[in-house]
């Protein structure tokens, strides 16, 4: 536990500072709908940095940070400059494109570099784990004065006006996205900037207005983020990627609750859809199992892999048997695998040397082990996918049957009974009016 | 003794050049920097040979371009160093239409053949997370041991597709093993310093080294290959380091630099670049001086 506080404290303060500045940032960009903004600027201030890498300033120097601004800069102004640039085609097309061009430019300038497609790698999922303080005392302090200016200029960017004043403003706007997305990028990577920038506001929008979505994405944001970092510790995964994870699924399950929020009307409607999809779910697996019993059946092989008892249902007792046996084995012969590599990797330095012959030996021996754990596997494979085919028709017609007794039946009365159910709403507030 | 033998050796490259004037050069494609120069070694200038992954970028991960294709076209042999390490030379020689650069094929040169493979977890590729690394370790070349068997393979090749100077490749691999081997002896001395102190790597290259050179590379940074690390694993990276006193971390010029900063930040281990390739840092030139610099850096970290 200690050791997790130890390693984590740090990523979390950079989490909330980055949630702090952009959730403040992702209001703007949402009420001006233009999405992709971030990962235009983002990928824009990347292709910066990669010239100034190109031309031998290291990674991470003021000279690199440099050429990321100024490349930043200008495609801020491009951006203030076509807000509405044909009238015809939204915005958010011009910024796609100046995504992937960014993107592919930069690909082609590291290809003979070393690092190249590392330092790529890098700007996409970033290294928030192995940030220090020292960046964080950097951008902490920027954070914050940018975070003040646009506090104070809300209005104005709200207002969105036209004229040579709207294109300043637009500037600003874009210029202060800039210089935040150059740095947050370095320290977390494009994806998750981009749920920083996104899910909190999102959700914020979701639920209330003016400041207090600012509030409430704020909140949600620090939540998902402990529960990301946390995850990531407790489950081994990479963190960024499982930050992003969990911010998608903050964002469903917001999404999901707002109904209950919302009357008794919304939530009605959100649980006849629920139960739609559900049935569907059911139906569709019925009646896969039915017709390819030993293909792949998604559903059941989720509720076997959570409760594995779920098995008893339709495996006799010595087909249980014979399917625990291969799994144990299969496990068995996975641990001496291991305990040999380990043996072999031991004598690489300490006791005796190994002969050629005798890793070959090993490796003869760890392949068949591989192999007998494969054979293993495919027993269990097997036991299940000749218990599914003989049961086929009943579990099939049960999760049918399941289906039918979860959906919203009959669909035409439940159709009608919301039309006018509508109808009296709408009669009612004429009435009001 | 080392200086006579190596000016008989010279006579003797001399005079079968003399002999063979005029001829054109075999044109022969290696995947890699290091079977390019340990060709080199034993084709002299009969051979010419390139290289399609240019020496500082991650043969696992390479992308073929256009220009590889073109280069294929009038290869004679094409060397790979195959356990999965360099999977898309397949879709490239297909793209080349030439059966005989294909696997089974004659002009095909298979350089892990008859290798002593480390660290074999899957007999398929495509193992678990990350990639491959499922057939065995592929980076046995930094084995100096097991370029006899590399050399090997590749004067069979040579000897098949260009029989009537089969004797002049021949020479030029004994004359590059006697090399080799008073290397080793020197390699084995310097080494001895760093010997069994545990350290720590970016990615598991180094098995083969380790074997050979009787160096203990506790854990990787990769918990496997191709993955970043998590936090789980880093605390335990930091643990190991902590317990067993790891006192270096090994880097390769490519791989990134953040994890391990961190790592050594937290630790005070020293930061070692190494190279697992031929021209991966300019020290190391050809296949010799590779083992010339690695050895070198860990003598100076531990001395």
């Amino acid at each position: 536990m200690s050791d997790a506080i130890a390693l984590l404290w740090l990523p979390f303060c950079i989490s909330v500072a980055l949630v702090g500045i952009h959730t403040a940032l992702g209001l703007h960009v949402l009420r001006r709908n233009i999405i992709f903004v971030d990962l235009a600027l983002a990928q824009i201030a990347a292709l910066g940095a990669t010239v100034a890498f190109m031309l031998g300033h290291a990674v991470n120097s003021s000279g690199s940070y440099a050429y990321s601004l100024l490349f930043t800069l200008i495609t801020a102004m491009v951006l203030a400059s076509t807000r509405a640039w044909s009238g015809r085609i939204s915005q958010e097309a011009l910024i796609g494109v100046i995504y992937v061009v960014a993107a592919a430019a930069a690909f082609l300038l590291v290809e003979k570099a070393p690092q190249g497609t590392e330092h790529i790698k890098q700007v996409l999922t970033g290294n928030i784990l192995t940030a220090g303080l020292d960046e964080l005392m950097v951008v902490a302090p920027v954070y914050a004065v940018i975070g003040a200016a646009l506090w104070f200029a809300r209005a104005r960017l709200a207002h969105q006006a036209s004229g040579v004043a709207g294109w300043w403003w637009d500037f600003f706007f874009y210029a202060c996205f800039g210089v935040v997305v150059t740095s947050s990028v370095a320290l977390a990577g494009v994806l998750l900037v981009f749920v920083f920038l996104i899910v909190p506001a999102a959700i914020g929008l979701l639920y209330a207005d003016g400041a207090r979505s600012l509030v409430i994405g704020w909140a949600v944001g620090v939540v998902a983020s402990v529960a990301g970092l946390a995850l990531s510790y407790a489950w081994d995964l990479p963190t960024g990627s499982t930050m992003v994870c969990v911010f998608g699924a903050v964002l469903a399950v917001a999404g999901a609750l707002r109904p209950l929020l919302r009357g008794r009307q919304a939530l009605a409607r959100s649980v006849t859809v629920l139960r739609v999809v559900i049935t569907g779910v059911l139906v569709l697996s019925g009646i896969w199992l039915c017709a390819l019993p030993r293909a792949d059946q998604p559903l059941l092989d989720v509720v076997e892999r959570v409760v594995p008892e779920a098995r008893t249902l339709y495996l006799t007792a010595q087909e249980r048997t014979i399917h625990d046996e291969a799994e144990a084995y299969a496990e068995r012969y996975r641990r001496q695998a291991e305990q040999l590599n380990a043996r072999e990797a031991a004598s690489r330095w300490q006791g005796a040397a190994l002969d050629d012959n005798e890793v070959r030996r090993i490796s003869s021996f760890l392949k068949s082990y591989n192999e007998m754990r494969k054979g293993e596997e495919f027993v269990q494979r097997e036991v299940r996918s000749r218990a599914r085919t003989r049961n086929r028709w009943v579990l099939g017609l049960a999760l049918v049957l399941c289906g039918a007794l979860i959906v919203p039946w009959p669909w035409w009365r439940l159709r009608g009974r919301q039309h006018t159910g509508d109808g009296q709403e709408r009669g009612r507030t004429a009435g009001l009016g | 003794m080392g200086a006579a033998l190596r000016f008989l050796a010279v006579l003797a490259v001399a005079l079968w050049t003399a002999g063979a004037a005029g001829q054109q050069p075999l044109r022969v494609v290696a995947t890699t920097t290091d079977l390019k120069s340990l060709m080199e070694a034993v084709g002299g200038n009969r051979v010419q040979v390139v290289s399609l992954v240019p020496p500082q970028l991650d043969a696992e991960d390479y992308q073929p371009k256009p220009q590889d294709v073109a280069r294929l076209r009038d290869a004679a042999l094409l060397l790979r160093v195959g356990a999965d390490y360099d999977l898309w030379a397949d879709k490239l020689v297909r793209q080349s239409g030439r059966r005989e650069l294909a696997r089974g094929g004659e002009r095909y040169v298979d350089c892990s053949f008859s290798i002593a493979l480390l660290d074999v977890r899957g007999t398929e590729v495509g193992a678990s997370g990350g990639h491959a690394h499922g057939n065995g370790n592929p980076h046995y070349w930094l084995d100096p041991a097991n370029a006899e068997i590399i050399t090997g393979t590749m004067l069979e090749a040579l000897a098949r597709v260009d029989a009537p100077n089969a004797k002049f490749y021949e020479a030029g691999r004994t004359q590059f093993l006697q090399r080799l081997r008073d290397k080793m002896r020197a390699w084995d001395q310097a080494v001895a310093p760093a010997q069994g102190k545990p350290m720590i790597a970016y990615h598991n290259t180094w098995a083969y080294f380790a074997r050979r050179f009787r160096l203990n590379f506790a854990a990787t940074i990769e918990p496997r290959p191709g993955v970043p690390p998590t936090p789980s694993h880093l605390a335990g990276l930091k643990n190991i380091i902590k317990k067993q006193n790891v006192m270096a971390i090994v880097r390769q010029p490519n791989e990134p630099l953040k994890h391990v900063q961190f790592l050594a930040g937290k630790s005070g281990a020293k930061v070692l670049v190494l190279a697992a390739s031929v021209g991966a840092v300019p020290e190391a030139g050809d296949y010799l001086s590779l083992f010339d610099y690695n050895i070198g850096v860990l003598a100076q970290a531990f001395k």
